[in-house]
């Protein structure tokens, strides 16, 4: 547990338009809530996340996160695998520079999981939570 | 094109360590083509350099710019504003363009932030091979297309050596013999034969073995100066 208990991690969601995005609409609908320090990006397709994005979140937030749709379930193919390359090589990249490779991750749900986006951010606002800050977060 | 490979973070932090402010200098030709150093991996490097830093509490200002060539003296007089205001330049040019970016500021410090590695060609995402070695005098007239001087791991001109064996060469598995290619090439064109003629010893004195090279046209010059 982080010694700070009154640590509230910033996050950032980057959000496929066809299952991320679209699961937080869901969630919205179903008056579900996630801790205000989440902040959601819309991206055109999980495969459209670069490590640049990831690494670019990583020096202002604590923590951050692609939302692809499911496995073999992505409308250009592709798409999730990739976002799922990109995330390790995003691990690679923190690891380098001594920074925790699960402050970068990736979640698959479908459209009308908006119980299940909420669980997700939940979940890893928590693990980062529990993390402690970002040791190499560059704008305070 | 010319293949680079980004040096080992640790280096280039060790390298940066006394500066404050430096400038991460990406290149638009080659080594953008390769993915050593772009304009995203200058985005990427400048992010993985500005948080190890903040991480050790000395923060590191990073100024990010691509120019379209570093091995061109104009593109570089373009960034001469941004370059005053910086402690260093790393750069992620070529050796060429880390040359030219040295000799364009000369008090400025020009670190490398890339290994330069070979001549080649890019066989699948993420693997490049050696083409050319840039010998002056080019034989590929004579061997199908397929250089013996940068493929065959002797540089030999009337191969195959001994090492050859089911098409590959005995200093690693991994690679063909060039020789073996240049003769099923010219099997397939039908041209065998042609390598029945010895192929003379070759100068090298248009390679490295000349000491540095230089090129001048003067059909081109149109007034003196660089």
């Amino acid at each position: 547990m982080s010694a700070n208990t009154n640590f509230q991690p910033k996050i950032i969601v980057f959000a496929c338009e066809n299952s991320g995005w679209l699961a937080s609409e869901h969630a919205a609908e179903l008056a579900l809530s996630y801790p205000e320090k989440v902040e959601l990006i819309k991206i055109p397709c999980s495969g459209k996340i670069d490590v640049l994005f990831f690494m670019k979140a990583l020096e202002k937030a604590d923590g951050t996160i692609v939302m692809a749709c499911q496995k073999e379930n992505c409308k250009f193919i592709k798409g999730n695998i990739r976002a799922a390359q990109r995330v390790k090589q995003t691990e690679n990249l923190l690891k380098e520079i001594g920074v925790e490779p699960e402050r970068v991750g990736i979640h698959y749900l479908a459209a009308n999981m908006g119980q299940k986006f909420v669980e997700i951010v939940q979940n890893f606002y928590d693990k980062i939570r529990e993390l402690g800050p970002n040791p190499g977060k560059v704008i305070k | 094109m010319i293949i680079a490979e980004r040096k080992p973070i640790e280096e280039i932090l060790g390298l940066l360590s006394r500066h404050q402010k430096v400038l991460v200098l990406g290149c638009g030709g080659c080594v953008t083509v390769c993915l050593a150093g772009g304009e995203k991996e200058v985005g990427i490097l400048s992010s993985q350099l500005a948080m190890a830093r903040s991480k050790e509490e000395r923060p590191l200002e990073v100024v990010q710019q691509t120019v379209e060539r570093q091995c061109d003296f104009e593109y570089l007089e373009g960034i001469r504003h941004i370059v005053k205001d910086v402690d260093a330049i790393l750069s992620l040019a070529c050796g060429i363009g880390i040359q030219t970016c040295a000799e364009a500021f000369p008090d400025k410090i020009v670190w490398p932030g890339v290994n330069t590695k070979f001549l080649g060609v890019n066989l699948n995402v993420g693997e490049w091979a050696e083409r050319c070695q840039a010998c002056g005098q080019c034989v590929l007239d004579k061997t199908g297309g397929i250089c013996p001087v940068a493929r065959c791991s002797k540089s030999i001109f009337n191969g195959p050596c001994g090492g050859s064996q089911d098409g590959k060469c005995e200093v690693s598995p991994d690679t063909d013999c060039a020789w073996a290619l240049i003769h099923d090439r010219l099997t397939r064109l039908g041209e065998v034969d042609s390598l029945r003629e010895i192929m003379p010893v070759k100068d090298w004195s248009y390679s490295r073995d000349g000491g540095p090279r230089k090129l001048v046209r003067e059909d081109l010059e149109l007034e003196s100066g660089k």
